[in-house]
């Protein structure tokens, strides 16, 4: 029950961590058609830069200005960068973010170093938010999952309840059309690429502080990323949050189960059967965690291509 | 370039391939080792990126399992399987093959970004699982095995296995290229233009795909396979994304739509590596700076860009060319030596070495040491010097582009005096 319990809780958290940078790539690809490489080097770059920021202005000054800052670069790199290639197609475009997520990390490990950086949880927020069945948990814990929910919340209300959600969502639809509305959809896709960059740099400097942070981030990050949005749904924000609760328990639950293939056949009376072929099937699902989102999208991906909730294909 | 031309600088190419790397450092004859695995990689990658238009993220996975199989039948030689040495490759041929099939059936089923992902997942699937089965793989320390002698050839200096390599590289290079020019190489060609009218004409575009993926995955195979010969060991990082991102860079610098575009990538990033690495830290910096340039300014490759001047050398007007080309040459190379200097400055500023040498000075930053000189990093002259650098760059590039413009519209205009005195 206490390991039911702690791997629930935990999963929830670490899937609405992904949810928060997964939201804005799929929100970028859902309107633009990118499949943006460099997305979780915005994550990584939020995370260095509120560690770099909170040695002057502190630990909520890093937290608050890290996303604006990565949200401005993003623009940048939409306007001068991105909208450049975009007559060359999609693939063009995919190739130049993921050289960008190249030039990043290297920049980050010029700038940091190749070790892990020493960013920490102000000793104000390190407290233990409840005891259960005898260990604490930790407050920053919640916070993380706090903020996220908060952002889903508001971004929800910002795309269905004011003016600028129809616009953008307008823009997703029908670009040619807004466009002959009046709107200029030049600056929507900018903002929109921006906000998305910002959002991803505040899931990267909340977590930053309770994980590593090293430069090794993104590329950890970004296949997991990745693999949440195709399972949801390229361009669905509702389809991210399913897939991304749902790739936060598999993993937190995986890490602490020892069954494997062999057990499996065991209940048909196959196991030393099993167990004598060895390989694949005394591989403990502990120790093949990571396999499993890989193996979850090669499955969506083959079964049912436009994910959980999207729409298209 | 005409026909002969061509044939004449590649079998230039070959003879110096040939001839001269005995007279070179082991170190050298490493690299030129490590630049035919690359080039044939890349080639092979090619076949898939370039020529079907599949943009692969994942072909490490080709690569790492070509190279266990080849270790895997050295293994056996050791145990006394009559393979001569030289034939090993093919275990990775086989490995590229059986790999390709199983893969590029299931990729080949969605296309454009889903494709680039499902391959991605694949490798990282490889990636992942690897270091967890012993007897496959060897866990995460690999396997290791050795190279047996053949024929009295002891293959125990780097030269011997340099000539197998090359041996290896020309025999899949002619595959390659004999490919594109039969009637399936021109389908592969098609599928990438318009995948809707091969299938009206009849043609099976989810069977052809996978055929390519295969022959790509192949050759791959061989490549990861003669690195297996050569460094006796591999490990599960063979399957790592870094490895598929080396060869999308190659490729794409080099230029995807030429058939050797890939041979001049790979060349061009194994040397700089070869030279680079010793001297600066933040060599993959550069690596990836180059590559956004080259994606920016150039989308077709650097040997695209090369290969148009080449085609059109005859019609431009080079005199009136020299001026321009010369000053945006002068312009680059003030701008790359600016952000080198940037780049190597800001490396050694946040080093551990130069934040020890502050410990030791805690009242002022200390000076340090670049390119041979001496610079303090709160004098004026540590910061003029790149900007001047850059801004001269820029301000060059900038004339030389007005001038391009200038004598295209003179080249029109003259164009259209001539047309219409003709008529």
């Amino acid at each position: 029950m206490e390991f039911f319990f702690i791997s629930t809780l935990n999963g929830v958290i670490y899937g609405l961590l992904l949810f928060m940078v997964s939201a804005g790539l799929s929100l970028i690809f859902g309107m633009m058609g990118v499949l943006n490489f460099a997305h979780a080097s915005f994550y990584m770059l939020g995370a260095y830069l509120a560690y770099a920021l909170s040695s002057v202005f502190g630990f909520w000054g890093g937290i608050l200005l890290a996303p604006i800052l990565v949200g401005l670069l993003g623009m940048v790199i939409e306007r001068g960068l991105l909208r450049k290639v975009h007559a060359h197609g999609h693939a063009h475009e995919l190739l130049l973010t993921f050289g960008l997520a190249m030039i990043i990390a290297e920049t980050i490990k010029l700038f940091f170093g190749d070790f892990p950086v020493n960013y920490q949880i102000p000793t104000e927020l390190r407290f233990s938010a409840f005891t259960v069945y005898g260990t604490n948990y930790p407050f920053y814990r919640l916070f993380i999952g706090f903020v996220a929910v908060m952002m889903f919340i508001g971004l929800w209300l910002l795309l269905s309840r004011t003016r600028i959600g129809i616009v953008v969502r307008a823009a997703e639809r029908l670009p040619a059309m807004a466009e002959a509305l009046g709107h200029n959809i030049p600056v929507v896709f900018m903002g929109v690429f921006g906000a998305g960059a910002a959002l991803a740099g505040l899931a990267g400097a909340v977590a930053g502080a309770f994980y590593p942070t090293n430069p090794n981030m993104a590329a950890e990050l970004g296949v997991i990323v990745f693999v949440v949005v195709v399972v949801g749904g390229l361009g669905s924000l509702k389809g991210s949050l399913v897939a991304s609760l749902l790739i936060g328990l598999f993993s937190s639950f995986a890490v602490g189960l020892d069954w494997s293939l062999a057990q499996l056949f065991g209940l048909f009376g196959l196991g030393e059967w099993a167990q004598s072929v060895g390989g694949l099937m005394t591989l403990e699902l502990s120790s093949v965690s990571g396999t499993i989102p890989f193996a979850l999208m090669l499955i969506v991906l083959l079964v049912r291509p436009a994910g959980l909730m999207g729409e298209r294909n | 370039m005409s026909a002969t031309s061509k044939f004449l600088i590649i079998g230039l190419a070959l003879l110096v391939s040939i001839a001269l790397p005995p007279f070179l450092s082991a170190g050298w004859q490493n690299a030129l080792n490590t630049m035919l695995i690359a080039s044939l990689f890349a080639l092979s990658f090619n076949l898939l990126a370039g020529q079907a238009g599949l943009l692969s993220f994942g072909h490490a996975a080709y690569f790492g399992v070509g190279a266990f199989a080849a270790l895997h039948l050295m293994l056996a030689v050791e145990d006394g399987l009559p393979v001569p040495t030289p034939l090993l490759p093919l275990a990775g041929a086989l490995a590229g093959l059986v790999a390709g099939v199983v893969s590029g059936w299931f990729s080949t089923m969605r296309s454009g970004v889903y494709f680039a992902l499902v391959t991605l997942a694949i490798a990282e699937l490889f990636h992942s699982l690897t270091p967890h089965l012993q007897g496959l793989f060897g866990g995460e320390s690999g396997i290791s095995s050795m190279r047996m002698p053949w024929m009295g050839i002891r293959f125990a200096t780097i030269l011997e296995v340099y000539y197998l390599t090359l041996g290896w590289f020309v025999i899949c290079a002619v595959l390659l290229w004999a490919y594109t020019r039969t009637p399936f190489g021109r389908l592969t060609l098609a599928l990438r233009d318009n995948e809707q009218r091969v299938r009206f004409m009849g043609y099976d575009a989810h069977v052809s795909k996978t055929l390519i993926f295969t022959v790509s995955a192949m050759f791959s195979g061989v490549a990861g396979a003669l690195q297996a010969v050569t460094n006796e060991t591999a490990n599960y990082d063979l399957f790592s994304a870094g490895v598929s991102s080396q060869v999308v860079l190659f490729t794409y610098v080099g230029g995807a739509t030429l058939f050797f575009g890939p041979v001049f990538g790979a060349v061009a990033f194994t040397v700089f590596a070869f030279l680079m690495s010793d001297l600066t830290r933040s060599w993959l910096f550069y690596q990836g700076l180059i590559f956004v340039l080259v994606m920016l300014y150039a989308p077709h490759g650097i040997g695209g860009a090369l290969a148009m001047q080449l085609r059109q050398w005859r019609e431009l007007d080079w005199r009136r060319l020299v001026k321009p080309y010369a000053t945006a040459t002068v312009g680059g190379l003030m701008i790359a030596a600016g952000v080198v200097f940037l780049t190597e400055t800001v490396s050694i500023l946040f080093g551990l070495d130069y934040e020890h040498a502050r410990t030791l000075t805690p009242d002022y930053l200390p000076d340090f040491t670049l390119m041979g000189q001496v610079w303090s990093p709160v004098a004026v002259s540590t910061w003029v010097l790149p900007a001047v650098l850059l801004i001269g760059g820029i301000a060059l590039l900038q004339v030389a582009r007005r001038w391009l413009d200038h004598s295209d519209d003179a080249m029109a205009a003259s164009d259209t005096e001539t047309s219409k005195g003709s008529v």
